[in-house]
């Protein structure tokens, strides 16, 4: 089953509501078409009927009460029914249904933030399940921006000040699936390690498993599917809609335009895989030759490059990294430590448990790592001892 | 409307002593004048300079948006040319565009009278007009105001981080100067109303009124009820801004949906002050060039003034995405339909004037029938935006900003150019060449539907208004439509030389060069001081072709249709 397209008119429909809005968008227009015809063609055919030419002469305008009547009262038929249809629809894009799942979006000048439910973070990009409700509770940290996403046709103003949600449930995957149509499974972990449950593409009652291709560039890509993170992928276009600015000076696309993020829609138990385990290791990683080490120096230029610097020299405003696994270090308590799993653990989870001496001043914000996250940073720490300064 | 024939003998008597209004000659003329068709005049030469700049902005944006990634400008220049166009657009030119110049020329003749009621008051107006357009663009160009049109909180009212680039107060100043140019209206619109209550001549009753009166009527109540909200709502701002009470801005615990409202609720009745007017245009053309009475032509009437009433409740349509409450929005949906109606109800009876006319193909003909087009897809477009599902995913898109235009542009915009043309001989006493004006409406009719019809797709299709870049998938439309643009520009240049070149070189134009009924063209062109030589008695409506003399209708005012009517021969 290959991604929905759009038409002239309307983006491909990825949503449960989008059917909705496309059905009373087509018709009125429609209703516009028939209008538009009658009234231009009537106009264009008395221009052509009554052109003025010798010996023609206007007859006086009479009245017709009854036709103004006729037309001024039949519309307003048809606008009470476009009225109650455009009321259904909205309502329904209002109300998410109670088991959907939440995400928390933060708009700031000019990137989005999200978080899932269970506090796992995503920066820039969000990951929904396939099939399943899910609402946004959207706040600003600045000036108001608007969460926009033509294919789910779905947008909320973001206003500093107050939450604003909106909900959609994804009905298409967005990666490139190569399907192995003779399996069958019900599950993800049917399928094995890497491997995904997806819709069968030729029976519509089964599922089988498939693997995601992975790509360095377009080319190495199917149809029109673009080449994200490593792997083929058409995601999901996010726009900020309200007017938000720009940076003086700044060259390129920046600022309003530039607040762009994508949704990519993924298998329910991936989904819950990143709820559990975080975010996965980035694809680029995959095959080199220290993976975890790789993705650790992803996170750190990420969440820890701002105040830990790596070349062996700068310890302001956080210790240098470079030589310190396994170094001993002078508490503020006077105790000392070594630094080890353990201590590292602690240190990203409870950074004011154990302060070494000297940064008593420096209050270092907790991170919510995921366990694997936790293990990668370890090993691109211990990669920077292997290395030297 | 004539005189009758003692009348008309006291006319030809008089006319030697009363010379045209254009005689008197230097700036001091101009300048302290104030007879209402040298202050329309004023009013005409700033609002064509505001089209003029603005026009200009709008192309540099549409070059921008020629190519993806930068073109020729940065983002945030970017913004604040389309900030400049928006402002210079709306205020400096469609909200006084036909009612300032067009109609303080036209609504004193087409009442017979000698002028507006308080004639001091409207050369203050068109002052005021100037010093809020003069505060307006040194507040863009010294704040680098790069808010958009909207002024929306609390991105103008300045924050902390990366978009601060610009002075806190910006707001308030451009609020300001937009309260000074509102003033300008008031003052006119009180004028209007006095003049249409008190100044009409005798026989002239409420139901021989032209419809052009009656939209300038309807369009004065509005800019007299809705003008003083923006007063309102600069007070509010200075309260926040110097007394510290949070009223808007999130941070003092204010809340910023509410400046929408209070925007919106000017803005959205300033939408009817701009269109109402072209309505009323567009009616006296269609009248005209059919040689009929405009069908329905109470329904017509009280359609300008249904619209005014409903204008004032609609404001919230322009907010089904910030928040508002469910509830909010289903009202203002309903209600927003019910526009619908007094609008179809127009465009329809224009429609039916057409039957059994007998239908004149002029350039400002053209223009009108150019506009029931634009106006029907303009309106028809509405739906899709009042149908509260199919907007929020139309909302601030593309999608929008084509509406608007065909709105404003295809609506108030060609009832202001085939107004100009239409009345042009009587102001000037010269005559336009026709053809290149036919070929210069072609090129605007053509080049504006290939602009803005796509910019309708390019909206459906998710393209966000107010982008300085956009998706690579976008530049197939986003190219078809900066093209068109250019047609559009080359249309407005060629009626720029069509104009020039009228007052340089044009044919000195008969007293009636349409043979129009209406009351304002039954005196000398270009007219004289007075107006009228001497005090018109109304018998017949201004639409009624079939009770109107020949002489009125092809010679308009005797004396000059006689000189008219034996032009020396050759040697």
């Amino acid at each position: 089953m290959s991604q929905p397209e759009g038409t002239l008119q309307l983006p491909p429909q990825l949503s449960t509501l989008a059917p909705t809005v496309d059905w009373i968008y087509y018709f009125l227009y429609w209703v516009s078409v028939v209008f538009f015809v009658g009234i231009v063609g009537t106009m264009v055919w008395y221009v052509i009927k009554y052109r003025r030419r010798p010996g023609h002469r206007a007859e006086p305008t009479g009245h017709a009460p009854n036709l103004e009547l006729f037309w001024t009262f039949t519309p307003l038929i048809l606008l009470v029914l476009l009225f109650h249809w455009g009321f259904q629809g909205y309502m329904q894009g209002a109300v998410p249904p109670p088991s959907a799942r939440q995400v928390r979006v933060r708009g700031v000048q000019w990137t989005w933030t999200f978080e899932h439910a269970n506090g796992v973070p995503e920066s820039g990009e969000l990951t929904v399940p396939l099939g399943e409700p899910v609402r946004l509770v959207m706040s600003s940290e600045d000036v108001i921006h608007s969460f926009f996403v033509p294919a789910f046709r779905v947008k909320r103003d973001v206003v500093p000040g107050i939450y604003t949600t909106l909900w959609f449930e994804a009905t298409a995957l967005t990666h490139h699936y190569d399907r192995d149509e003779s399996t069958t499974c019900r599950r993800d972990a049917d399928c094995g390690e890497g491997r995904y449950c997806v819709d069968s593409a030729e029976a519509l009652d089964r599922r089988v498993c498939a693997s995601r291709a992975s790509c360095e560039a377009r080319d190495d890509c199917p149809g029109d599917h673009a080449c994200v993170n490593g792997q083929c992928e058409t995601p999901v276009e996010v726009y900020c809609a309200e007017y938000c600015g720009a940076p003086a000076g700044a060259t390129g696309n920046a600022g309003h335009s530039a607040m762009l993020s994508s949704i990519h829609v993924v298998t329910p138990d991936a989904y819950q895989r990143l709820l559990d385990e975080g975010p996965p290791m980035p694809p680029e990683c995959e095959g080199t030759e220290d993976p975890l080490a790789c993705w650790g120096r992803d996170l750190y230029m990420k969440n820890c490059i701002a105040c830990h610097n790596t070349d062996g020299v700068t310890a302001v405003p956080g210790p240098n990294f470079a030589g310190l696994w396994g170094r001993s270090e002078q508490l503020a308590t006077g105790e000392s430590v070594v630094v080890d799993e353990n201590y590292v653990r602690e240190s990203i989870l409870q950074p004011q448990a154990k302060v070494v001496a000297g940064y008593e001043q420096i209050v270092m914000p907790p991170f919510r790592f995921s366990d694997r996250q936790i293990d990668a940073t370890i090993a691109y720490l211990k990669s920077l001892e292997r290395q030297g300064p | 409307m004539t005189t009758d024939g003692g009348a008309v003998a006291a006319g030809r008597q008089h006319a030697a002593g009363h010379e045209s209004y254009l005689a008197a000659k230097g700036a001091r003329s101009w300048l302290l004048t104030v007879d209402h068709k040298r202050i329309g005049i004023m009013y005409l030469a700033s609002v064509v300079l505001a089209l003029l700049a603005g026009g200009v902005f709008a192309l540099l944006i549409r070059t921008e948006l020629l190519f993806p990634g930068q073109t020729m400008m940065d983002a945030k220049t970017y913004n604040e040319l389309f900030t400049l166009h928006g402002i210079i657009m709306v205020f400096l030119f469609i909200i006084p565009s036909i009612p300032a110049s067009l109609g303080n020329f036209f609504l004193p003749m087409m009442l017979g009278a000698k002028d507006v009621a308080f004639p001091r008051l409207n050369l203050t107006s068109y002052y005021l007009y100037v010093i809020g357009a003069v505060m307006a663009l040194a507040g863009i160009l010294a704040y680098q105001v790069d808010t958009g049109w909207t002024f929306y909180v609390p991105y103008s009212s300045g924050q902390v981080g990366a978009g601060g680039t610009y002075a806190d107060d910006s707001v308030l100043f451009m609020t300001a100067a937009v309260f000074v140019a509102g003033f300008s209206s008031i003052l006119t619109g009180v004028n209007f109303i006095a003049t249409t209550h008190t100044m009409r001549a005798p026989g002239l009753h409420w139901k021989r009124m032209p419809l052009f009166v009656w939209a300038l009527y309807a369009t004065s109540i509005m800019q007299v009820l809705a003008t003083p909200v923006l007063a309102l709502t600069l007070l509010l701002l200075f309260m926040e801004k110097l007394v510290g009470v949070g009223i808007f801005d999130p941070r003092m615990g204010g809340d910023p949906v509410l400046y929408q409202h209070f925007f919106w609720f000017y803005s959205h009745p300033a939408v009817y002050i701009m269109i109402l007017p072209g309505f009323g245009v567009v009616s006296e053309l269609i009248a005209t060039f059919s040689r009929r009475k405009i069908f329905g032509y109470s329904f017509v009437a009280m359609a300008s003034v249904a619209l005014a009433l409903l204008s004032f409740l609609v404001w919230g349509h322009h907010m089904f995405a910030s928040g508002m409450s469910e509830f909010a929005s289903m009202a203002f949906s309903a209600l927003t339909f019910l526009v619908a109606i007094p609008s179809a109800v127009k465009v329809f009876n224009w429609v039916a004037t057409l039957y059994k006319g007998d239908v004149w193909l002029t350039t400002p003909m053209l223009y009108a029938l150019a506009f029931v087009v634009l106006f029907t897809i303009g309106g028809l477009t509405g739906l899709f935006l009042g149908t509260l599902a199919v907007n929020i995913h139309v909302h601030d898109t593309y999608f929008v900003v084509a509406h608007f235009h065909f709105v404003m542009v295809g609506g108030t915009v060609m009832g202001f150019i085939g107004g100009l043309h239409y009345w042009w001989p009587k102001i000037t006493g010269k005559m336009y060449a026709e053809t290149p004006s036919k070929l210069a409406w072609a090129l605007i009719f053509v080049g504006f539907n290939v602009t803005f019809l796509t910019q309708f797709v390019l909206g459906t299709q998710g393209m966000p208004r107010r982008y300085f870049d956009y998706p690579e998938h976008f530049h197939r439309l986003h190219g078809f439509s900066s093209v068109g643009s250019y047609v559009l520009g080359l249309g407005f240049l060629l009626e720029v030389v069509v104009f020039v070149h009228s007052l340089a070189k044009g044919e000195r134009a008969p007293p009636n060069p349409w043979g129009s009924a209406g009351y304002e063209w039954q005196t000398a062109t270009p007219p004289v001081k007075d107006n009228f030589v001497a005090q018109p008695v109304v018998w017949r409506g201004p639409y009624d072709y079939h009770l109107a003399t020949d002489e009125e209708l092809f010679d308009g005012f005797p004396e000059e249709a006689e000189e008219n009517r034996a032009p020396p021969e050759a040697p």
